[in-house]
């Protein structure tokens, strides 16, 4: 995220900095998923091309996740200077579901392949 | 912090959020982001434990047999696996405790992690010592 310029004022007033600590909790997060992906690719040698479809789910989250960024602050600092913000349910399903895909990807990788 | 709900904000939310939280009021957006951090951080903990699985297959190939390593790997991805929807669930019942004023609920995932770590240590131990 870029930082905004001086003349731009905050868009909340936050003194927690609550919707800076999730966007970075959610960056955090897509850096682990990378770091993720490159220990799949530690498999193609021994596994076959059949582990590019855990990286191909790694990356995708990943990339899902730094493209929603902007939106996704913009959304929290807003929540948070109108005092009312909707549950991001979709965002959390979505994040744990790929994870409990790549699991299970995983272990078809080791059992079969 | 909370307010009641009025027509207008319930029409403003999205429909996935709609139908998972239904009544009560919307909680503080400071609780609401909390959880969503602390959603992320057992994400993390549960990639850990994925891409764990997958280094013990990996790179552990001269110290242990095949069969201990497919066990740890296959334990270690389950524990992920298991992380991963817990926490999702987890998630949805702390929100749904903030809406009503209700108690957190007691986080099931943190024994699981307990537990799973100390089985997969175990296994690690017992194979370690009867070389």
């Amino acid at each position: 995220m870029r930082a905004a310029p001086a003349s731009v004022p905050c868009p909340h007033e936050d003194p927690g900095l609550q919707p800076e600590r999730t966007a970075l909790a959610w960056g955090r997060t897509m850096m682990t998923l990378c770091t993720a992906a490159a220990v799949y690719l530690r498999w193609l040698p021994t596994h076959g091309v059949f582990v590019l479809c855990l990286l191909a789910v790694a990356l995708c989250l990943a990339g899902g996740i730094y493209a929603t960024q902007r939106r996704r602050y913009r959304r929290a600092a807003t929540g948070i200077a109108g005092e009312r913000l909707t549950p991001d349910a979709v965002a959390v399903g979505l994040t744990a579901g790929a994870c409990v895909v790549l699991g299970a990807l995983g272990l078809v990788t080791i059992l079969v392949f | 912090m909370t307010r009641p709900e009025d027509p207008a904000a319930r029409r403003r939310r999205g429909t996935v959020s709609e139908r998972l939280l239904r009544g009560g009021t919307e909680p503080d957006p400071r609780f609401t982001l909390a959880n969503e951090r602390t959603f992320l951080a057992w994400i993390r903990t549960s990639l850990a434990f994925l891409a764990g699985g997958i280094a013990v297959e990996a790179f552990t190939g001269d110290v242990f047999d095949l069969v201990v390593r497919k066990l740890l790997a296959v334990v270690l991805l389950l524990l992920g696996m298991l992380l991963s929807a817990g926490s999702a669930v987890r998630w949805l019942n702390v929100e749904r405790s903030m809406r009503h004023g209700a108690p957190l609920p007691l986080p099931l995932i943190a024994p699981l992690v307990a537990v799973g770590g100390a089985i997969a240590s175990g296994v690690l131990v017992a194979v370690v010592l009867t070389r």
